[in-house]
């Protein structure tokens, strides 16, 4: 391989780790906020322990998404400086009000959230998970906005060698955003949607106590994978027409090509069965009943996160070998001067630190499934501010 | 304009380094004030409810860079490679051994994400020291050597300072700490950045984006600030006082 190769597989395998970790957030986060205002609302006690069980998956979920999306954020300018230099003026933009109008917002009321138990006035702390999910979902409009932009560099115009900015809402009706921001928020509902219901199905499947409490969860998780899994179809198709006039050549390849394939193949057989079986089986509560059925859902929950990372694998590698399409080739954007030992241990230490971090992570959110309602550490008591009697530190 | 997004860079940086500086202070000094499992915790759950709303000022401040000054983030970030790649692995490890430290039972499992904790904390102070030796310098070609150490024990030594501060004013023990103390500490810990970036002005205000680009950011950004600030304050009244979280 090299130093570019390199370079793109290295943000190729750190995109793709934290793609998988946000789909996630995307469709957990609304899904916690609901529960969260019918437990503020009606005050009924398994509002709260719904909230706090999926609020602690959600959570231990979100930390690797902020890990992988520092190395994502930083990226750009380690390795791609030439990106900055030939199209910093624009693609800056909409990479700099991610940071300021979303995702430092988001930072900030998913921390008044977490420890805001016991703390903040009930309102105020659901206002928290519903800002929360709105900078999640602002944040998500923003990185699409530059990615298209990369797709298609609508709204600009090059000047002496470099993009200039000549049309800031050209950016936000880039035929290459318009049907790709639903079609990723959607597909993060269904992979929301099929945690809820795989984690559901492993209670009822091993019969534990809490019975109620996941049959409804498998109803939240089948319907909003419903939703999602329409929605992920429907925009997924409506975007071979204005895909088909910027990008002709797109799904030639043999990689973008089949991977296309599989997204289309996952996509469309799951969504069949959420439509035809799983949610009609839910009148009378007949797939919580259906015991022989549970390990058959617990294996589907993987299936919208490979078919969320084929999604990506097929608009990146189709777009080669443009990083701005029709503009600046991926070498070109190289930063001068990158040799392949820069790029081989940067690409080792955060390759090897966020997988296994990865790893971790999942083990937790599998842990943490485990254990059920019972156990959920998310909201759990405060600890007094003065130390206790017999101090072991020294301040 | 591009007066201006300068001075919001600078008000970023001092922010991060008066904020964030006391977490990774206090993450350096963990084993040293907290002998004890129980010491520890307290002492994480001290500065817990402030980590998230105060790291994200970096994450603002490199999305400032790279909106409002496009140029300089590709050279600085590619000049100093070696020291960024550095800095992201210890801020991930670090936030890594907050994240995981009580997700599960088990003294060793305990003691093994206090140590991220710990080394993360310190690999932040050590690069960040080192990274603003390298900008005050110029962006010298190999940007490890003795000064760049030299700064990165400096900045440690800064930083465990305002985080020693820090946990004495929010725990209410040791020597009585002040909230005036901790001002002072903050100013202190924010200084050799502000100096660094007062020094580049001339360099920075030469590289900002074109007028187009800054005025559409201005647009966008500036009435949402009110919400920005009005959050890091809900923060603060919120946090300040009373029993300390125990999720991290």
């Amino acid at each position: 391989m090299d130093v570019v190769d390199l370079a793109r597989t290295q943000f190729a395998v750190t995109g793709s780790l934290h793609f998988l970790f946000v789909v996630l957030t995307l469709g957990l986060a609304p899904l916690v906020a609901i529960m969260h205002t019918r437990y503020a609302i009606g005050g009924n006690p398994l509002h709260e322990r719904m909230t706090r069980f999926w609020g602690q998956i959600y959570v231990i979920n979100y930390a690797l998404g902020i890990v992988t999306g520092l190395v994502m954020e930083f990226q750009f300018g380690l390795s791609w400086s030439g990106l900055s230099h030939y199209a910093g003026d624009v693609f800056g933009a909409p990479l700099a009000m991610e940071t300021l109008l979303a995702f430092f917002l988001e930072s900030t009321f998913l921390g008044l959230w977490i420890f805001g138990w016991h703390r903040l006035p009930r309102a105020l702390h659901v206002a928290c998970i519903w800002l929360v999910t709105l900078t999640a979902y602002a944040s998500a409009l923003f990185i699409m906005v530059a990615n298209s932009f990369l797709q298609n560099p609508a709204g600009s115009a090059e000047v002496g060698g470099r993009l200039v900015l000549r049309d800031f809402g050209a950016l936000f009706t880039n035929p290459t955003l318009v049907f790709a921001l639903p079609h990723v928020l959607s597909a993060g509902l269904w992979a929301g949607g099929f945690v809820v219901m795989g984690a559901s199905a492993y209670h009822l499947f091993r019969r534990t106590p809490e019975r109620e409490f996941f049959i409804r969860s498998l109803r939240i998780g089948v319907l909003t994978a419903f939703v999602g899994s329409l929605f992920t179809v429907g925009f997924g198709y409506a975007q071979f027409g204005p895909v088909g006039s910027v990008q002709p050549d797109k799904f030639h390849g043999a990689v973008p090509g089949t991977a296309l394939g599989l997204m289309i193949t996952i996509g469309q057989l799951v969504q069949f069965a959420v439509m035809f079986v799983l949610t009609p089986l839910l009148i009378r509560d007949v797939l919580a009943r259906s015991r022989w059925l549970h390990p058959l859902l617990m294996v589907m929950t993987p299936l919208p996160f490979v078919a969320a990372i084929a999604g990506w694998i097929v608009r990146e590698v189709g777009r080669q070998p443009w990083l701005v399409y029709g503009k600046l080739s991926v070498a070109d954007a190289l930063t001068p001067g990158l040799t392949r030992a820069d790029v081989t241990a940067s690409f080792a230490g955060f390759a090897g630190v966020l997988g296994l971090l990865a790893l971790v992570d999942y083990v937790l959110i599998a842990r943490a499934v485990r254990r059920g309602p019972g156990r959920v550490v998310l909201g759990a008591a405060d600890l007094p501010v003065t130390a206790e009697p017999a101090p072991a530190h020294a301040l | 304009m591009d007066i201006f997004w300068f001075l919001t860079f600078a008000v970023l940086l001092a922010g991060y380094f008066a904020l964030e500086g006391f977490d990774i202070g206090l993450g350096v000094l963990l084993p040293v004030l907290g002998r004890s499992p129980a010491g520890r915790d307290r002492l994480v759950g001290a500065m817990a409810p402030f980590v998230l709303a105060n790291e994200v000022w970096l994450v603002a401040l490199a999305g400032v860079l790279f909106g409002a000054f496009p140029v300089l983030e590709g050279q600085a970030l590619s000049r100093l490679y070696p020291l960024v790649v550095a800095l992201l692995l210890a801020w991930i490890v670090r936030d890594a051994g907050l994240w995981f430290r009580r997700r599960a039972d088990g003294a060793a499992w305990r003691l093994v994400w206090d140590g991220a904790l710990c080394a993360g904390s310190a690999g932040l102070a050590l690069t960040w020291g080192a990274i603003l030796v390298a900008v005050a310098r110029g962006l010298p070609d190999s940007p490890l050597d003795a000064p760049a150490v030299a700064g990165g024990v400096a900045l440690l030594a800064l930083l465990a300072w305002h985080g020693r501060t820090f946990a004495a004013w929010r725990l209410q023990d040791g020597p009585r700490g002040s909230g005036r103390a901790l001002l002072l500490s903050a100013c202190a810990a924010a200084a050799p950045a502000v100096l660094v970036i007062a020094a580049a002005t001339g360099h920075m205000l030469g590289n900002a984006a074109p007028d187009p680009t800054l005025s559409v950011l201005s647009v966008m950004v500036v009435p949402v600030a009110p919400i920005l600030v009005g959050a890091q304050v809900w923060v603060w009244r919120t946090f300040s006082r009373g029993a300390l979280p125990t999720f991290f």
